[in-house]
This record gives C-alpha cells, sequence and structure tokens, in this order.
C-alpha cells in the first residue's frame, strides 16, 4: 500500500519522470506497449430517437454519434444529391477542462477532420440521399457527443460517425405533386393516414432501407515524445508529450489526412512513413472489430424476431 | 448555424398526434390502458420501468452516473470540488451549480442548436432538487458542478435526471444529508400513471414530480401541474413517494456494489 501511495505521489510531483521510467522499460503507465491502441467497442443502434447511431469506446473515450434525417428541398446545382450536416460536441461532462462557458478548440477541428474523412474516403454517396429529384432529399444532421474525453477522440469520432452511417435506415415516404413528402405508415396504426392521403402521392422509398457505404477511413492519432512513437495516447500521457500526428487512411490503405496539431518536432519522410504504417496496422484492427460488431447486431436482431 | 442554408423538416415528427386526430379521438378519450388494464408498453399502471444504474462512467470526473429508465438515458458527471469559475470578486459561500443538456437526436424532431428553453429549465429544476440536500458547508468558497446530458428523451426526463445527479454527487464524495430519489406520474384520462413513457407525457392533462431524500423522509421538490381532481392529487403524491422509496433500495444496491467491486480490484 506505501509503495502504491508513493508511486501515486510521484507520478503527481514528477509526471514527466514517472512518464519517462515507463518508457524507457518499452512500455506505458496502464501496462501497454507503445504501438498498441485500448480496447475497442462499438454499440450500434445506442439511442432510438436517432435514425442511426453507435457508441464507441476506446478504452476510456467514449463518443456517441446519432443521425437524424430530415427534408430538405436539393440546391439548384445539385438536384439530385441529399447532403451532410455534421457537429461535434463536447459537453462539459467530458472532461474537467471542458466548462459550459467556454467551447474547447478541439471541437472545431474535430468536426471538420470527420467530415473531410468521410468525403474524401466517399464514405457516403450523396446521391442516395435523394428522395425526388429537384424536389426533396434527406439531409443526415450527424451530432457526435463527446461522453468522456480519454484522449484520441478524433480516431473515436471518426469511428462513431462511420459506424452511425452504418446503422443508419431511411425510412419509407411518399412524394405529393407539390413536392412535399410524406411518411408511410405500415398496419393499422396508419390506415386511416394512408386512405386519406391524396391517390396522386407516389411512394418513393417504400421499405426502410440501409445506404450502400463506400469505402471507409480509418484514423489513428500518435503520439510523437523524444523519438517514441506512442500509439492511441489517453488524455494523461497526452498532456506530457510533445505532439500528435492523427493519420487517415481510407479503405485502400491511401493516405487521405495527416493532422499535426502545433507542437515542436521534426517531421521527416521516416516520421510520416512510420505514421501511416501503425496507422494501417490499426485500420485493419478497427476494420474487423466493426465487422464482428454489426455481425453481433445483426445476430442480436434476428434473436428478438 | 447560418451554414445549415435552407430549412429542413421531418416528415415523421408528431405522426403519433394526426394518427391519434384522424383515429376521432380527442386528447381526453384516448385509451391509455388496454383491456388489460396494462399499459402500451405492458406495465401497470402503478409499476416503475425497469431501471438500469451505473456509477463510475466518465474516467475524469469526480464521480460519475448512468441511468437508463428504459428509453430515458440519461449520463451525469461531477466535478469539484474545485475553484469557482463563475465568482468574480471573493465569496465565502460555496456553490452548486447544475447544468443539463439534451443531445440534438435526444428528441423526437431534432433539437435546433441548443435546445433552449427546456434545458434551461430541467437546469433550474435539478438544482433546486438537490441543493437542499448538499452539505454545502463542507466545500466553502469552492464550486460543485453538476453537468447532465440526456442522451434520449423517452418520458421522465427530469425525475431520471435528478436520480441519477444525486448517484454521481455520491460517487463524487460530496457530503449530502442523504441521496435524492425522484418520481414523476402523469395524469391521464383520470389514470394515474407512474413514471410515464415519452407518449404517455405528451398525452397527460396533468403531472407531479416528487423528490424525495427517503431516509429522512423529507421532500426536496414537488411539482405538481395540470388540472387535478382533489383526490387523485393526494393519491398521485403517495404514488410517486412509493416511487422514490423503491428507487432508493436500487440507488444504495448500485453504490454497494460499486464499492465491493473497487474494494475487490
Amino acid at each position: 500500500m506505501d509503495s502504491q501511495l508513493e508511486a501515486e505521489a510521484f507520478k503527481r510531483i514528477y509526471p514527466e519522470e514517472y512518464f519517462q521510467r515507463f518508457l524507457s522499460e518499452g512500455t506505458r503507465p496502464d501496462g501497454r506497449p507503445l504501438g498498441r491502441a485500448r480496447s475497442t467497442t462499438i454499440g450500434f443502434g445506442a439511442v432510438s430517437t436517432a435514425d442511426g447511431s453507435a457508441l464507441v469506446k476506446i478504452g476510456s473515450t467514449t463518443l456517441l454519434a446519432g443521425i437524424k434525417l430530415e427534408v430538405m428541398t436539393p440546391t439548384a446545382e445539385a438536384p439530385d444529391a441529399g447532403k451532410i450536416a455534421a457537429t461535434f460536441e463536447m459537453p462539459p461532462l467530458c472532461s474537467p477542462d471542458a466548462r459550459p462557458e467556454r467551447r474547447l478548440e478541439e471541437t472545431s477541428v474535430v468536426v471538420q477532420q470527420v467530415m473531410n474523412a468521410i468525403e474524401s474516403a466517399g464514405l457516403v454517396n450523396t446521391k442516395e440521399l435523394l428522395i425526388s429529384t429537384g424536389k426533396a432529399a434527406w439531409v443526415a444532421y450527424l451530432d457526435i457527443y463527446c461522453l468522456d474525453a480519454d484522449g484520441s477522440l478524433l480516431d473515436a469520432a471518426l469511428l462513431a460517425a462511420v459506424a452511425a452511417f452504418a446503422d443508419l435506415t431511411l425510412p419509407p415516404v411518399r412524394v405529393n405533386p407539390e413536392g412535399h413528402v410524406l411518411p408511410v405508415l405500415s398496419g393499422a396504426q396508419g390506415g386511416n393516414l394512408r386512405e386519406n392521403g391524396d391517390a396522386s402521392s407516389e411512394v418513393v422509398t417504400v421499405e426502410r432501407r440501409k445506404l450502400t457505404l463506400g469505402a471507409m477511413p480509418w484514423a489513428a492519432t500518435i503520439g510523437l515524445y523524444k523519438g517514441h512513437l506512442i500509439v492511441d495516447p489517453t488524455a494523461e500521457e497526452e498532456a506530457l508529450l510533445e505532439s500528435t500526428v492523427t493519420t487517415i487512411l481510407d479503405e485502400a490503405g491511401r493516405l487521405i489526412s495527416l493532422f499535426k496539431p502545433g507542437g515542436i518536432t521534426a517531421v521527416t519522410t521516416a516520421l510520416i512513413q512510420d505514421c501511416v504504417e501503425l496507422t494501417r496496422h490499426r485500420a485493419r484492427e478497427l476494420k474487423q472489430i466493426l465487422e464482428e460488431s454489426s455481425q453481433e447486431d445483426e445476430d442480436e436482431g434476428d434473436e428478438s424476431q | 448555424m447560418s451554414a445549415r442554408g435552407a430549412p429542413s423538416y421531418s416528415p415523421y415528427s408528431g405522426i403519433e398526434e394526426r394518427v391519434m386526430q384522424e383515429d376521432g379521438a380527442g386528447p381526453a378519450s384516448r385509451s391509455v390502458l388496454g383491456a388489460d388494464s396494462r399499459r402500451q408498453d405492458g406495465r401497470l399502471p402503478e409499476e416503475c420501468r425497469p431501471a438500469f444504474l451505473q456509477v463510475g462512467t466518465v474516467s475524469r470526473a469526480a464521480g460519475s452516473a448512468y441511468a437508463e429508465f428504459a428509453s430515458t438515458k440519461v449520463l451525469v458527471a461531477v466535478y469539484g470540488p474545485r475553484e469557482s469559475r463563475k465568482a468574480a470578486a471573493y465569496s465565502d459561500t460555496s456553490r452548486l451549480t447544475c447544468d443539463v443538456k439534451l443531445a440534438a437526436f435526444a428528441t423526437k424532431s431534432r433539437g435546433k442548436y441548443g435546445q433552449g428553453t427546456a434545458e434551461r429549465e430541467l437546469s433550474d429544476l435539478l438544482h433546486k432538487a438537490l441543493v437542499s440536500a448538499v452539505r454545502l458547508d463542507t466545500f466553502p468558497k469552492a464550486s460543485v458542478d453538476v453537468f447532465a446530458l440526456v442522451l434520449e428523451s423517452g418520458g421522465a426526463d427530469l425525475a431520471v435526471v435528478v436520480t441519477a445527479a444525486s448517484l454521481a454527487l455520491a460517487d463524487a464524495g460530496i457530503e449530502m444529508l442523504d441521496m435524492v430519489a425522484a418520481t414523476s406520474l402523469s395524469l391521464v384520462g383520470g389514470h394515474l400513471l407512474v413514471d410515464p413513457a415519452a407518449s404517455e407525457e405528451r398525452a397527460q392533462d396533468g403531472n407531479v414530480l416528487v423528490a424525495l431524500m427517503p431516509a429522512r423522509n423529507e421532500v426536496t421538490q414537488m411539482h405538481l401541474a395540470g388540472a387535478w381532481p382533489d383526490t387523485h392529487a393526494a393519491q398521485a403524491i403517495e404514488l410517486c413517494l412509493d416511487g422514490c422509496h423503491k428507487l432508493d433500495g436500487e440507488m444504495r444496491a448500485c453504490l454497494r456494489e460499486h464499492a465491493a467491486t473497487a474494494n475487490g480490484s
């Protein structure tokens, strides 16, 4: 007990030395080797009021992404496409640094990076969000909430966004001649509505349907500290690091984004190559986790029916 | 957010109401109880939803709790006692701040940027329900901040927020006279429905919420609204008090279990 207390005190007073001692042994305060990410889980359909949602946990870092669909009039430039509008929120409960009266600077960066990655990889074909050319299309409002900020937020935010799109279903709708979109209700509940609806309205989507997702983007944050590369740093580690590099790759392993917010480190070709290599490894891991979780999700769905 | 551009709408919002209107049923004559006198979700009128409670869910908070009552899902984190950011001048008094947010996708129709009035009202009511239970004298000059996020609004939101918040305060080791358990009830077409679901709340003629310190049997907040016949009101409060006592048992079990696993590891 005494030695544990001493270790805790040492960590508080000399955080830097505490961290270095671990690194010199080739390990980290939480026992991971430098190259290993924390255990990652994905829960689909966490929020039933959303049209698509996913809860992602990477270690303690927890993000919840929800998508709600609304109808808009397509723009003149793209009459056959819907759109995606995204926000990222760090409510004050997620971290001691987030306070209600001030927005953390990370927040606006994360949402831009997530949207860029989704667009560059071609995850969602916005033409699939079309309801009726020139008249109506879906706008997918993607809201990502950070519930626990324990480092490497961008990785988890992107994974949550991808998983929420994988969970998204488009409800059945019909369009009346004025271009107004009306719901299609099944069973006794909507019987009257359907009869009362004018006969001229055209049923566009008959059944609930999922999007056909394109290539998925995968991200890994790598911390730089005195020549060490530290994969998936926690908040505690991030506070000590010289800098971090977040690398985003697409399905084919192509580099689609490299983001190094501040810090002083020499960026060499070798460093970039190392980061890409580490991210490639992490991408394979994440892909497998996503596939396994969606398989489990389907199995559960089958059982409950 | 001006970048949103043209306004958008949801074709499915308010669909329940429209279906009911077409069925020719007025708000008062709506059938809330089936032939077997059970509610839509199969509960008896005086039955609460199954509660799932967990503490220690936010890693960097002093204390935290997650509460799930069927589809009502709430996460609360407590920070402090820490330096008060709001106090500009020296102040001897301690402060309990409460802030409740609703996730944009928590409600049936998407919340416009910041759910404004509803959030302010919930924050204020949460503060009033908790403040008399917290021993403010134990952290002079400092502030304890309670932050709640409603992940999914499935009915009786405030009661769940209050319950989760007092669990989070207990988890943070903030001294309290007692934990606060809260239960609400809806009056729908003459029926008293304890711990209402969102659809029952939308159809209600009246609502009552009771926040109780169960061990002391003292009420920190009681809020009754709507058109209540006298006899019903007294009975409704009794039902809520009963619900609070049951909830208190579950809250204590949750804390005991957490303490046991923390010591075990």
